[in-house]
């Protein structure tokens, strides 16, 4: 909310006048200077782009104690503290990784607490991602383990997908054991963090046996939280898995195109009716791209007959990190050359990513939220990207994180945008 | 631009196996079974990364050592077009062993350490001051028997004494016949850097956070008139090295552009990459080496301090430069022109005009990072071809 403009006039009455008045006096100029000064931080003529409040326009936003203190045509420059001029760049609220494996530790070959995953912070800031999503690397036996090696020693915010398997993804046969898949004790663990856990997890269970997929459903049902389902679900038809999923429930690795899953088009380029039925009934595709889960024979045909992604989740993790995935704002700029907007690709990584986990209190710059905010210039050029078969598509456009704030704090400054220059004679100050 | 072999012109380069096969103008595209055109790019050898914190680990009341302040290093190398990096100290010889199995030899970066003078490397800073934990006898064992294909040298820092640690430190150099490096910074008042390079460091032994500004606790190597010490120049002759180890802290512009002005070059361009740099002034290799250019180093000479010169320094001349048979480490780069800033660490910016982006890096001849797919063939062929 916009600081209120409080004026503070003593009482009268008892009080000698000479006195009341030398107060008022220095109240007023108090509040003069915090009303000069109201706002940490301003950036200036940037273009914002804010889904959830309609803006796609040039505007100042303003940030104070954290928060995003206002966004408006003209906010003048000496109401605070300090000013980034942002033209020719897009002012974003933070944008949202919906599927990442950030479990990192030292155990080999594993994702859970092992060195598949990757540390959160290593990747978001840099890439202007401010809140990431992990994707069930951890369940409810877990999750502690996860909060406190990771999460509570992370800036980025890391919300997370509670696997219903009870160790996440620890490997086999551990993670396939259904015994383990306890549904109480999953709903149990997300009440107790119910600020991080937004949803729950099934993926990686090679059997036939719907148990599994059943108590993942049943656990978000009585969490009311969205069902997320990954991959290596060989024996499941694809069919079968969305007539399952509820609106509102994810599916991800949406433009895999490998034997373990039905791929979303068929081998004469069209797109399956059945998976836009589902996207029309309610159901969210999640990109999920991973080291094997994009592929542009999938994605391109799939775009250009309607089955647009919801989310840009990058399934970040130690075999996409370096390959054709490399960071989230190379995923979004890969749908940019494949024909979407940038308007649309804003969306579906702030906003639309938001309300799919019901945090609505993110991926928007609304006045009062929390400033996690990105401004990203658009570099101009002949790029390439590459898909999880090793093949390449051109795009003329690509973007880049100039600066990163998350709650109020600048976390990164690829050109020092919020920095003064240096000079020689400051030296002797 | 191979510096060791003199080399910068427009060449090819072809590769086998794994290894550089060779290296000559016209080679003819027929000969490969894969052909990369790279045309209006510079192709050098991979960058080595001589100062980074790479022993991560799950302590989270660990500072450097096994702990979450030290990062994996393939997140950042190549992309930044480094293919070896050498950790600066994190583990001493009480846990190399846990730093070995748990990220060296787990990586696909070349990790190359030096090894901490403190028996626990880099825990703590209290640790670090126990002049009891630091034995020059174990600490060269573990380098000359146990592991001298993997430990380059030894490392002093962080301590709040006098020479005693860093005089252990080159105890064990000699006795294990490795350079010593020295981060030289936390005495109040400072440590006198004329005698640690004239009478306790020998030619060869390396000083880091060589622009580093923070008076009370280091001494700098340009006055405050803004003057290159003298004795720095003699040192550099000596054969003292000086590396950049940028790091979090340790990078002022204040320092960096007079020494540039005054001929005094860094022999070693360095990141000092930990979690309290990579996101701030310091970024990743290619960023530091850009801050060079943009004070006016020659991409030539920004290159050899990357490449062949920290290869020279850590005694490992089998890389950072393209000699037919060596292992096929290959960086190549394209320089952004644009309108860039580069921060130091006390938030001032330089401006500048160009950028080092890694475009493609090859690691034993293994494409491991193509940032524009030039590698790669168009999926509408491709998918045309399978049908």
């Amino acid at each position: 909310m916009k600081k209120q403009l409080i004026y503070y006039f003593p009482a009268s009455g008892n009080i000698c006048i000479a006195r009341s008045s030398f107060l008022a006096f220095m109240l007023m100029l108090t509040t003069f200077f915090v009303h000069a000064q109201q706002y940490d931080l301003l950036i200036k003529n940037g273009h914002v782009i804010d889904p959830k409040n309609h803006i796609n326009a040039k505007k100042d936003v303003a940030v104070a104690n954290g928060k995003v203190a206002n966004v408006a045509d003209n906010i003048p420059a000496s109401q605070s503290k300090k000013m980034i001029d942002a033209n020719g760049l897009y002012v974003t609220p933070g944008l949202i990784d919906m599927h990442t494996h950030v479990f990192v530790g030292t155990k080999p070959d594993k994702f859970a607490d092992g060195v598949n995953s990757l540390s959160p912070d290593d990747f978001t800031f840099k890439s202007g991602v401010t809140t990431v999503i992990d994707a069930g690397t951890s369940g409810w036996r877990n999750f502690q383990k996860f909060k406190e090696q990771v999460i509570d020693q992370s800036k980025t915010r890391v919300l997370a997908f509670l696997n219903i398997a009870a160790n996440g993804l620890s490997g086999k046969p551990e993670q396939e054991d259904i015994n383990s898949m306890n549904v109480d004790s999953a709903v149990q663990v997300k009440q107790k963090y119910n600020d991080i856990i937004v949803g729950i997890k099934i993926g990686h269970y090679e059997g036939s046996d719907w148990t599994p997929f059943d108590r993942a459903l049943d656990a978000a049902s009585k969490t009311n939280t969205p069902l997320f389902v990954e991959c290596h679900l060989p024996q499941y038809s694809l069919q079968d898995q969305l007539n399952k999923m509820r609106p509102g429930d994810i599916i991800t690795h949406s433009y895999e195109q490998i034997t373990e899953r039905m791929p979303v088009v068929n081998d004469t380029g069209n797109l399956r009716p059945f998976v836009l039925d589902a996207q029309k009934r309610g159901v969210l595709f999640d990109v999920g791209h991973g080291g094997a889960g994009f592929w542009f024979s999938q994605a391109v045909p799939a775009f250009k007959q309607g089955l647009v992604p919801n989310s840009f989740g990058t399934d970040l993790h130690r075999f996409s990190m370096n390959a054709g995935m490399k960071s989230m704002l190379n995923v979004m700029s890969k749908y940019m050359a494949i024909g979407m907007s940038l308007e649309d690709a804003i969306t579906r990584a702030t906003w639309n990513a938001a309300k799919s986990i019901k945090r609505e209190d993110l991926g928007n710059l609304d006045v009062g939220s929390v400033a996690d905010i990105t401004v990203l210039s658009m570099l101009k050029g002949k790029f390439g990207f590459v898909d999880a078969g090793g093949n390449r598509l051109e795009g003329d456009r690509k973007l880049e994180a100039e600066l990163t704030i998350r709650a109020g704090k600048i976390v990164w400054d690829l050109n020092g945008i919020s920095a003064k220059r240096w000079k020689q004679e400051a030296n002797k100050e | 631009m191979d510096p060791k072999n003199k080399i910068d012109g427009q060449m090819d380069v072809a590769i086998t196996n794994g290894k550089i096969l060779q290296v000559a103008k016209d080679i003819p595209a027929k000969n490969a079974k894969k052909v990369v055109d790279v045309t209006g790019m510079y192709v050098t050898p991979g960058i080595i990364d001589m100062h980074v914190h790479a022993f991560n680990g799950t302590d989270v009341d660990a500072y450097i050592a096994n702990g979450l302040t030290s990062l994996p290093p393939d997140a950042f190398t190549f992309r930044s077009g480094v293919t070896t990096v050498v950790d600066a100290g994190s583990s001493g010889w009480r846990n190399f062993r846990l730093f070995k199995k748990q990220t060296i030899d787990r990586s696909q970066t070349r990790v190359l350490a030096l090894l901490n003078i403190v028996g626990n490397g880099m825990v703590g800073r209290f640790e670090e001051q126990d002049v009891n934990d630091m034995n020059p006898q174990q600490t060269a064992y573990m380098i000359k028997k146990l592991y001298p294909d993997i430990i380059v040298g030894i490392k002093a820092a962080h301590f709040w004494g006098d020479f005693t640690q860093v005089d252990r430190a080159v105890e064990a150099g000699n006795l294990a016949n490795v350079p010593v490096m020295v981060d030289f910074g936390e005495h109040q008042p400072p440590n006198s850097i004329e005698d640690l390079f004239m009478k306790h460091l020998r030619p060869g032994d390396i000083f880091t956070h060589t622009f580093s500004y923070g008076p009370t606790t280091r001494e700098t190597v340009v006055d405050e008139g803004g003057q290159v010490k003298p004795f720095i120049f003699e040192a550099q002759k000596k054969g003292i090295i000086f590396d950049v180890g940028h790091g979090g802290g340790a990078f002022s512009w204040r320092q960096a552009v007079p020494s540039m002005k005054q001929g005094f070059l860094p022999n070693v361009i360095s990141t000092d990459l930990h979690a309290e740099s990579m996101n701030s002034g310091m970024k990743d290799m290619s960023n530091v080496m850009s801050k060079f250019l943009n004070m006016g180093m020659s991409l030539q000479d920004v290159i050899l301090r990357s490449t062949w010169n920290p290869a020279n320094v850590i005694k490992r001349t089998d890389l950072g430069n393209l000699s037919v048979g060596n292992d096929a480490d290959v960086t190549v780069f394209n320089v952004r022109k644009g309108d860039f800033g580069f921060l130091d660490v006390r938030k001032t910016k330089l401006k500048g005009t160009q950028k080092l982006e890694a475009e493609l890096t090859l690691r034993a001849g293994k494409i491991v990072w193509d940032l524009n797919g030039i590698s790669a063939p168009s999926w509408e062929e491709e998918l045309k071809n399978s049908k």
